[in-house]
């Protein structure tokens, strides 16, 4: 099966793509012995000096949208601008050095063909160098430093982000050598999605649901999966309980790919941050933008919208935060937003009011399956 | 002031000794004797050189006060580093002609067993037309906007105290010691010239003596931000050092040796790959801090094909606050 965004004809996006390789681990290996041996070799010329390290800029400025000329998937991707960490530097030191350690830190899982979770690499860094990683945050953007200076993926370099999504509905899921699973019998829980995207790839998959819809919050996932929601509508629940991880969206990515009938519906809340998340599974992410951009899918916004708001009470809206209001000004900023996207954004921000999905359930607990199955069987998303 | 007089080490000068003999018959004894030295001059040898021969001496004996070299202190010539830098006026000067020297001398002393430190303090010496001169306030000026950070050290004072001026140092190691002279002259000595000490000149001379001793010592005088880079040297080395060691890839790790210029045999242990990596890196970090920061060159990059062709100038600093004006750059 083709990927179709393979097919699309992209001209000069093509130039200006500058993308993480998906590797083995003695090819990871090897670019990071090559890291070490040019580091050697600079470091003995006979007018020696310790290299700084390219890393590809992840930042909007960076930033290009590849816009499908045959498919209607677009996703954002980065291009060659870089950024240097030095050791001379004054206040980037520790942070040069935070990237040998993970690339040593990596290289010892390589070689033991470890596979670990970035919760675990944060406690073993925490142990071994203390004096150099203080948080969770700062291990994992060391860790996209290091993808972006060897350019293989996080998942090449044996970091596992765990995931945090969900499946359930009508879709049979099967590992290798192991029985399928129902997801429409795992209960309000779901299917635990893998945070090892090897274990995602060999997934075997068959669905007989017409739509996928993607959630963005646990509870109201739970609430579809427990109402049997994907029967009424046959129809695949998806969740990553907020923001997507890489998993989350491969998984889905994936099925988009083999069912690439189903439209691939989003619920989230009517705020910035909902339609963030909306963005992220449509068009990708910058912060890994070197990788994310494999996973784009075509995500269409069934709701919580604009329109959607004369079925809640005045007082389920609530006033937008200073973090909305930064979401949102990013949003307006970035390219990808399309038309309809950004109108629905102005009125949000012109009305300054928030309303969340959990506000449908003031026309009764059973609303929200008929408000979903209303809303796609007039097709009305964007 | 006579012990200080012999800095100048003036070609032959005698000093001479009146001895007034106070008996009838009103006789008169005249001593005359050449000062004792540690290492003669040849008459040929510049100004500059007696002056630095002579601080030498001043220093190795104590300022001046011991008849010969002290062994105790100085048992190794390593225990003091001296150098010279010496500034002219150009013709177009306002004042052409003049000549400003200076001598800087670090005695790294582990233990002084015959004075009481001067801790954290350094007399200038200050000469002018080849005699003991007061410090003008050029020469405050001058030692005072010298930027002493690029050295290592930090000046929290530079008073005059009539015959020599006083520097203060912020926490010198105790086993060191400054000893700093400046002769300013004009070259038409002993001609009569009339002129102002000129404090860009004296401030060049200055740094030029320190230029030159940071140039002949590696390691000496280093920067405060030098410093502070070396102490990261051990942990980066022993990051490339581990790497190097968990490779099961023969021939990596004999390319590795050989760049080392470690010998080829298995059984290098990692601490040996470290300290040998940490070496190269300190080496670099103290040869860059002795370049002038005009030449200083950008490093090169790790990947030679990564040239950057877009560099953000606002992306070369490390920005620790969360992404936040940036939603697609959520942590994953």
């Amino acid at each position: 099966m083709d990927d179709l965004s393979k097919s699309s004809m992209k001209f000069f996006s093509d130039q200006q793509l500058c993308f993480a390789d998906i590797l083995l681990p003695h090819e990871v290996q090897a670019r990071i012995q090559v890291a070490v041996l040019n580091f050697l070799k600079i470091l003995s010329f006979p007018d020696p000096a310790i290299s700084d390290l390219p890393l590809i800029n992840r930042k909007s400025s960076n930033s290009r949208v590849s816009e499908g000329i045959l498919t209607d998937v677009s996703w954002i991707f980065l291009s060659h601008s870089f950024c240097s960490r030095s050791l001379m530097k004054a206040n980037a030191t520790k942070a040069f050095i935070r990237v040998w350690k993970v690339m040593e830190m990596c290289f010892e899982f390589l070689t033991q063909e470890k596979r670990v979770t970035q919760r675990e690499l944060f406690y073993k860094l925490l142990c071994d160098s203390p004096h150099y990683f203080s948080s969770q945050l700062q291990v994992n953007r060391t860790i996209q430093d290091v993808v972006a200076l060897l350019r293989c993926s996080r998942y090449s370099l044996g970091i596992m982000a765990s995931s945090k999504g969900l499946v359930a509905g009508r879709i049979l899921l099967q590992e290798p050598n192991q029985e399928a699973v129902d997801c429409s019998a795992c209960g309000s829980s779901g299917y635990a999605i893998s945070g090892d995207l090897n274990l995602l790839e060999s997934l075997i998959m068959k669905t007989d649901a017409r739509y996928i819809v993607v959630v963005e919050k646990h509870a109201i996932f739970q609430r579809l999966a427990e109402d049997h929601v994907f029967n009424q509508i046959p129809s695949i629940l998806l969740t990553a309980k907020g923001y997507p991880d890489i998993a989350t969206r491969f998984l889905l990515h994936r099925m988009s790919r083999a069912f690439p009938d189903l439209p691939i519906l989003a619920l989230v809340d009517w705020n910035p941050a909902g339609l963030a998340i909306l963005s992220t599974y449509k068009f990708g992410s910058i912060g890994m933008g070197l990788e994310a951009y494999r996973y784009a899918c075509n995500v269409k916004w069934l709701g919580l919208r604009g329109d959607d708001l004369q079925l809640i009470p005045q007082q389920s809206l609530a006033p937008l935060k200073p973090r909305d209001l930064q979401i949102a000004r990013s949003l307006i900023s970035s390219t990808t937003l399309q038309d309809n996207y950004r109108q629905e954004l102005a009125v949000m921000m012109q009305s300054g009011q928030r309303a969340e999905i959990e506000a449908l359930y003031f026309n009764g607990y059973d609303y929200l399956g008929k408000y979903l199955a209303k809303k796609i069987v007039q097709a009305n998303y964007i | 002031m006579d012990h200080e007089m012999l800095i100048l080490k003036i070609p032959s000068v005698a000093a001479e000794l009146v001895i007034e003999r106070g008996d009838a018959s009103g006789l008169r004894c005249e001593n005359v004797f050449l000062p004792n030295e540690c290492s003669p001059l040849n008459f040929s040898s510049s100004n500059v050189e007696r002056l630095k021969s002579g601080l030498e001496e001043y220093v190795l004996k104590h300022r001046n006060s011991l008849n010969n070299k002290c062994d105790s202190c100085f048992c190794s010539r390593e225990k003091l580093k001296i150098s010279s830098g010496v500034a002219s006026s150009m013709e177009s000067h306002r004042s052409p002609g003049l000549i400003v020297e200076a001598v800087i001398a670090i005695s790294e002393l582990s233990e002084s067993l015959c004075f009481r430190s001067s801790g954290n303090k350094t007399e200038v010496l200050h000469f002018k037309d080849f005699s003991p001169s007061s410090v003008s306030i050029a020469s405050l000026n001058a030692l005072t906007s010298i930027d002493w950070r690029s050295y290592g050290l930090t000046l929290v004072s530079a008073v005059d105290q009539v015959d020599h001026a006083l520097i203060e140092w912020e926490s010198l190691p105790p086993y060191l010691h400054i000893d700093m002279v400046i002769h300013c002259y004009h070259k038409q000595y002993p001609g009569k010239y009339k002129y102002q000490p000129d404090r860009h000149l004296i401030k060049k001379g200055v740094k030029l003596a320190l230029d030159d001793l940071k140039e002949k010592h590696t390691g000496l005088l280093l920067s405060a931000h030098a410093v502070k880079i070396c102490s990261y040297a051990p942990d980066l080395a022993s990051s490339i050092a581990g790497i190097i060691l968990s490779s099961n890839d023969l021939k990596f790790r004999s390319k590795c040796s050989t760049l080392l210029e470690l010998s080829q045999s298995q059984a290098i242990g990692k601490q040996t790959v470290e300290d040998r990596i940490k070496e190269k890196i300190i080496s670099v970090i103290e040869t860059n801090d002795r370049k002038p920061e005009k030449i200083k060159e950008a490093a090169p990059f790790l990947f030679e094909d990564d040239r950057p062709q877009d560099l953000d100038p606002a992306d070369l600093y490390l920005e620790e606050h969360a992404g936040g004006d940036n939603v697609f750059s959520f942590p994953d």
